[in-house]
């Protein structure tokens, strides 16, 4: 299975480097997808179901959408190059090479435990449990922040309706 | 599990009074005034202090390690409730032209609050996590409210930046989680401390606590993480402004206390010296390029960044003594920065103008105003007799303890040389002419009762420092026990 | 994984078949170009003026609203399977959790976000 996971991590990459890259911006959305989708198998390989479904349901499905959505919303005139690349290409290019280095250090370089275990059967059960109960202020957190979230951006996008 | 709801209550009642003028806004047919919300939203904070200040001594660590309340946890809630109280005050000067959102205002003021009480009582990463999130998203909302670019840009600068904290402090989070196998900050202690030199032959730990001290330091706007905070700090309603600098600083130095403290104090030899040119960095160029500026909320927004440099270097001490003088600076701190943005407020809600020149001759036109900007000023610079100094005297005497005495001395240049540019400011207020057709500025009530709060405070705590003195030693000795 | 063995086989030869049958098109059919049969069109119709344009930002408040509720299910999902393992204190917990999502539906109603002006 370690060509499938080689397999999905180009895909990850490759399609990441095309949100990055792609001149329209509607492009860089559908390649963001696919990373997402990418990444939603990577959680397969890990056996959290939950998570990849959820990942699918929640990037693919409403955060992606909601990406083209902002764009023919904002969008004025055309697309061709509604994503353009900056001057500080190369900078952004060495930080991010930079920080990957940093990173790739720290996870290489240390005895990471690892379990004998199996993953469990139901990891949605699992999950469960600690969300609603040990979790649970987090979990109340959260639906809190989506109140807020609602609330903003309704009161900003009445400013810009009346402006 | 035990089902322990007390534990949760200061944070229930201030996110009920959020609910509350949710609801009752929502139920409303006309806008409700600024004017009511402001003065019961003030009420309600004090209350929920004055409860907090009650409770104080009480020690719980509930659902199963997740909520800590401590007296750190509860002596930065009351923190955080006297900036909202104060703020919400000031607010109602601010709002009183347009009162359109008047009532989301202040649901969001206080959502705002009750994420920084979540922060402060995080007891594991995930909690941390979301309540840092929720208090960011909030605050994104109410640093756009204004009309204008400046506000949008303000917003969107604040989100991206905020963004990519978070992914630092996050990818640090899952290195500890991957290393100790749990979210706790007390398991991840113990685990990663059993094996602490094991823990450091690798390079995930150095990596962990890089990436989290960065996304810290955003939060508390350290140099070279300061860039979104001054047009962040410019763009904002004035009295957000205040509450960033107060409120949202203090919530990131009371996290990072509390994981430096319980999770990498062994460590402390390797990231100490990290700090030190953090620190030093900060207060030299918040304190040096705040000279130059021609706009209050800049020039405050540059000292604000330079007392940033000073309290943290309690965390240099890194001691009992450095958290006890953490503590003070940063409540003595909010009187006394809370007291020049709310001057900013008033003077900006009668000429519509932030730039220093609209300060000219306030000591005619308003003398009670300018001398709480004096007043509140001096006491950021450091002058004896205010507030301030006590602060300053006491973050010095803890690192000087520590054998950093060059350290301190440096500070102590700086801040010398900070008390000039704070007495160009009164120059402008009491010596300049005021601009013609200018007039006697006006004063609310409430904006009357907030300035007046903040200056008793910052006279009070410098001629008399004794119980808050006494306050934090108590504070700091539970915690560190 | 034997499951995931399966899907991934059927996941293979779905993409493989719509693949596939796009490249015997394009092998076995003549092309020809026209620029009449490269306009974009809308129902049969030609389009008039540009094709990418502005849509109203009611769009996107929808789309927000759905995201709110998406983000539900996420801990409705889990929620509702373990229901009567997780007793009376995770209903309240899940009540609490609705009822301000649905305070926010009541808010976006009340700000006229739902009525198409």
């Amino acid at each position: 299975m370690v060509w499938a996971f080689w397999l999905v991590a180009a895909i990850i990459i490759v399609s990441a480097l095309g949100v990055v890259g792609f001149a329209n911006l509607i492009h860089s959305a559908l390649a963001l997808a696919a990373t997402f989708l990418a990444v939603a198998i990577l959680y397969l390989f890990l056996a959290a179901e939950f998570v990849a479904a959820m990942q699918v349901l929640i990037y693919i499905g409403a955060v992606a959408v909601l990406i083209v959505f902002g764009i023919m919303v904002i969008n004025r005139s055309g697309m061709q190059l509604s994503n353009p690349s900056g001057k500080t290409v190369l900078g952004a290019f060495v930080v991010a090479i930079v920080t990957m280095a940093v990173l790739l250090l720290g996870i290489l370089n240390h005895n990471w435990p690892v379990t004998q275990q199996n993953p469990p059967d139901d990891t949605i059960a699992v999950m469960a449990d600690l969300v609603f109960n040990r979790f649970l202020i987090p979990f109340e957190i959260a639906g809190l922040l989506l109140l807020v979230s609602v609330i903003g951006a309704i009161l900003l996008a009445r400013e810009v309706r009346q402006r | 599990m035990a089902l322990d709801i007390s534990a949760l209550v200061p944070e229930l009642l201030v996110i009920g009074l959020g609910l509350l003028l949710l609801i009752i806004h929502i139920l409303q047919r006309q806008p409700v005034p600024a004017n009511p919300i402001g003065w019961v939203a003030f009420l309600a904070f004090t209350a929920i202090a004055l409860f907090v200040v009650w409770r104080m001594p009480v020690a719980e660590v509930t659902w199963g390690g997740t909520w800590l309340v401590d007296p750190l946890a509860n002596f930065f809630k009351i923190l955080f409730l006297l900036a909202a109280a104060l703020v919400s005050l000031a607010s109602i000067t601010s709002l009183a032209g347009q009162s359109r959102f008047a009532s989301e205002y202040f649901v969001l003021l206080s959502m705002a609050t009750a994420a920084m009480m979540c922060v402060i009582s995080a007891g594991d990463l995930l909690t941390l996590y979301v309540g840092l999130e929720f208090l960011a998203i909030t605050l994104v909302v109410l640093t756009a409210l204004d009309r204008g670019t400046a506000a949008s840009e303000a917003g969107l600068k604040y989100l991206i930046l905020n963004a990519i904290s978070s992914a630092a402090l996050l990818y640090g989070f899952s290195l500890l989680y991957g290393m100790s196998g749990s979210l706790v900050l007390g398991e991840i202690a113990t685990i990663i401390a059993g094996g602490a030199t094991q823990a450091w032959a690798g390079l995930a730990l150095p990596v962990a606590i890089v990436l989290v001290l960065s996304g810290f330091a955003f939060k508390t706007s350290l140099v070279p993480f300061h860039m979104w905070s001054i047009d962040v700090y410019h763009g904002a309603p004035t009295p957000i402004t205040a509450f960033f600098a107060i409120g949202s600083k203090a919530a990131g130095f009371a996290v990072l206390i509390r994981v430096f403290m319980k999770l990498f104090i062994p460590w402390a030899a390797a990231w100490v010296p990290a700090l030190i040119v953090l620190s030093i960095l900060t207060f030299t160029l918040g304190n040096l390029v705040a000279i130059p500026q021609t706009d209050i909320k800049r020039f405050l927004a540059y000292a604000s960044i330079g007392s940033a440099g000073y309290i943290i270097m309690g965390m240099i001490a890194a001691t009992r003594g450095g958290i006890e003088a953490m503590l003070f600076y940063a409540m003595i701190y909010v009187f006394a920065t809370f007291g020049a943005f709310a001057v900013a407020t008033a003077v900006q809600a009668q000429t519509g103008s932030t730039a220093i020149s609209a300060l000219a001759g306030l000591s005619k036109r308003s003398p009670f105003l300018a001398l709480t900007m004096l007043l509140c000023t001096l006491s950021l610079a450091g002058v004896p007799g205010l507030a301030g100094f006590i602060g300053k005297f006491y973050i010095f005497w803890a690192v000087i303890d520590q054998g950093y005495a060059w350290l301190a001395l440096l500070g102590i240049i700086v801040s010398i040389l900070s008390v000039y540019y704070f007495l160009l400011l009164a120059k402008v207020m009491y010596v300049n002419d005021p601009p013609a057709e200018s007039a006697i500025i006006r004063v609310m009530p409430s904006m009357r009762l907030a300035l007046a709060v903040s200056v008793f405070a910052t006279v009070f705590f410098g001629v008399y420092p004794g119980p808050l003195i006494n306050l934090v030693t108590q504070v700091a000795a539970r915690f560190i026990s | 994984m034997s499951d995931f063995t399966k899907i991934a086989f059927f996941m293979f030869f779905g993409i493989a078949f719509v693949f596939g049958s796009m490249l015997v098109v394009r092998l076995l059919s003549t092309s020809k170009y026209d620029p009449i049969k490269s306009l974009p069109y809308e129902c049969g119709m030609d389009t008039i003026g540009p094709t990418w344009i502005q849509f109203q930002n009611n769009y996107f408040m929808y789309a927000l609203l759905f995201l709110v509720f998406d983000v539900e299910t996420v801990f409705l999902f889990p929620w509702a399977i373990r229901f009567s393992q997780l007793g009376l204190m995770a209903f309240i917990e899940m009540v609490l959790f609705v009822a301000m999502l649905l305070l926010a539906l009541w808010y976006a109603w009340k700000e006229g976000v739902l009525e198409w002006s």
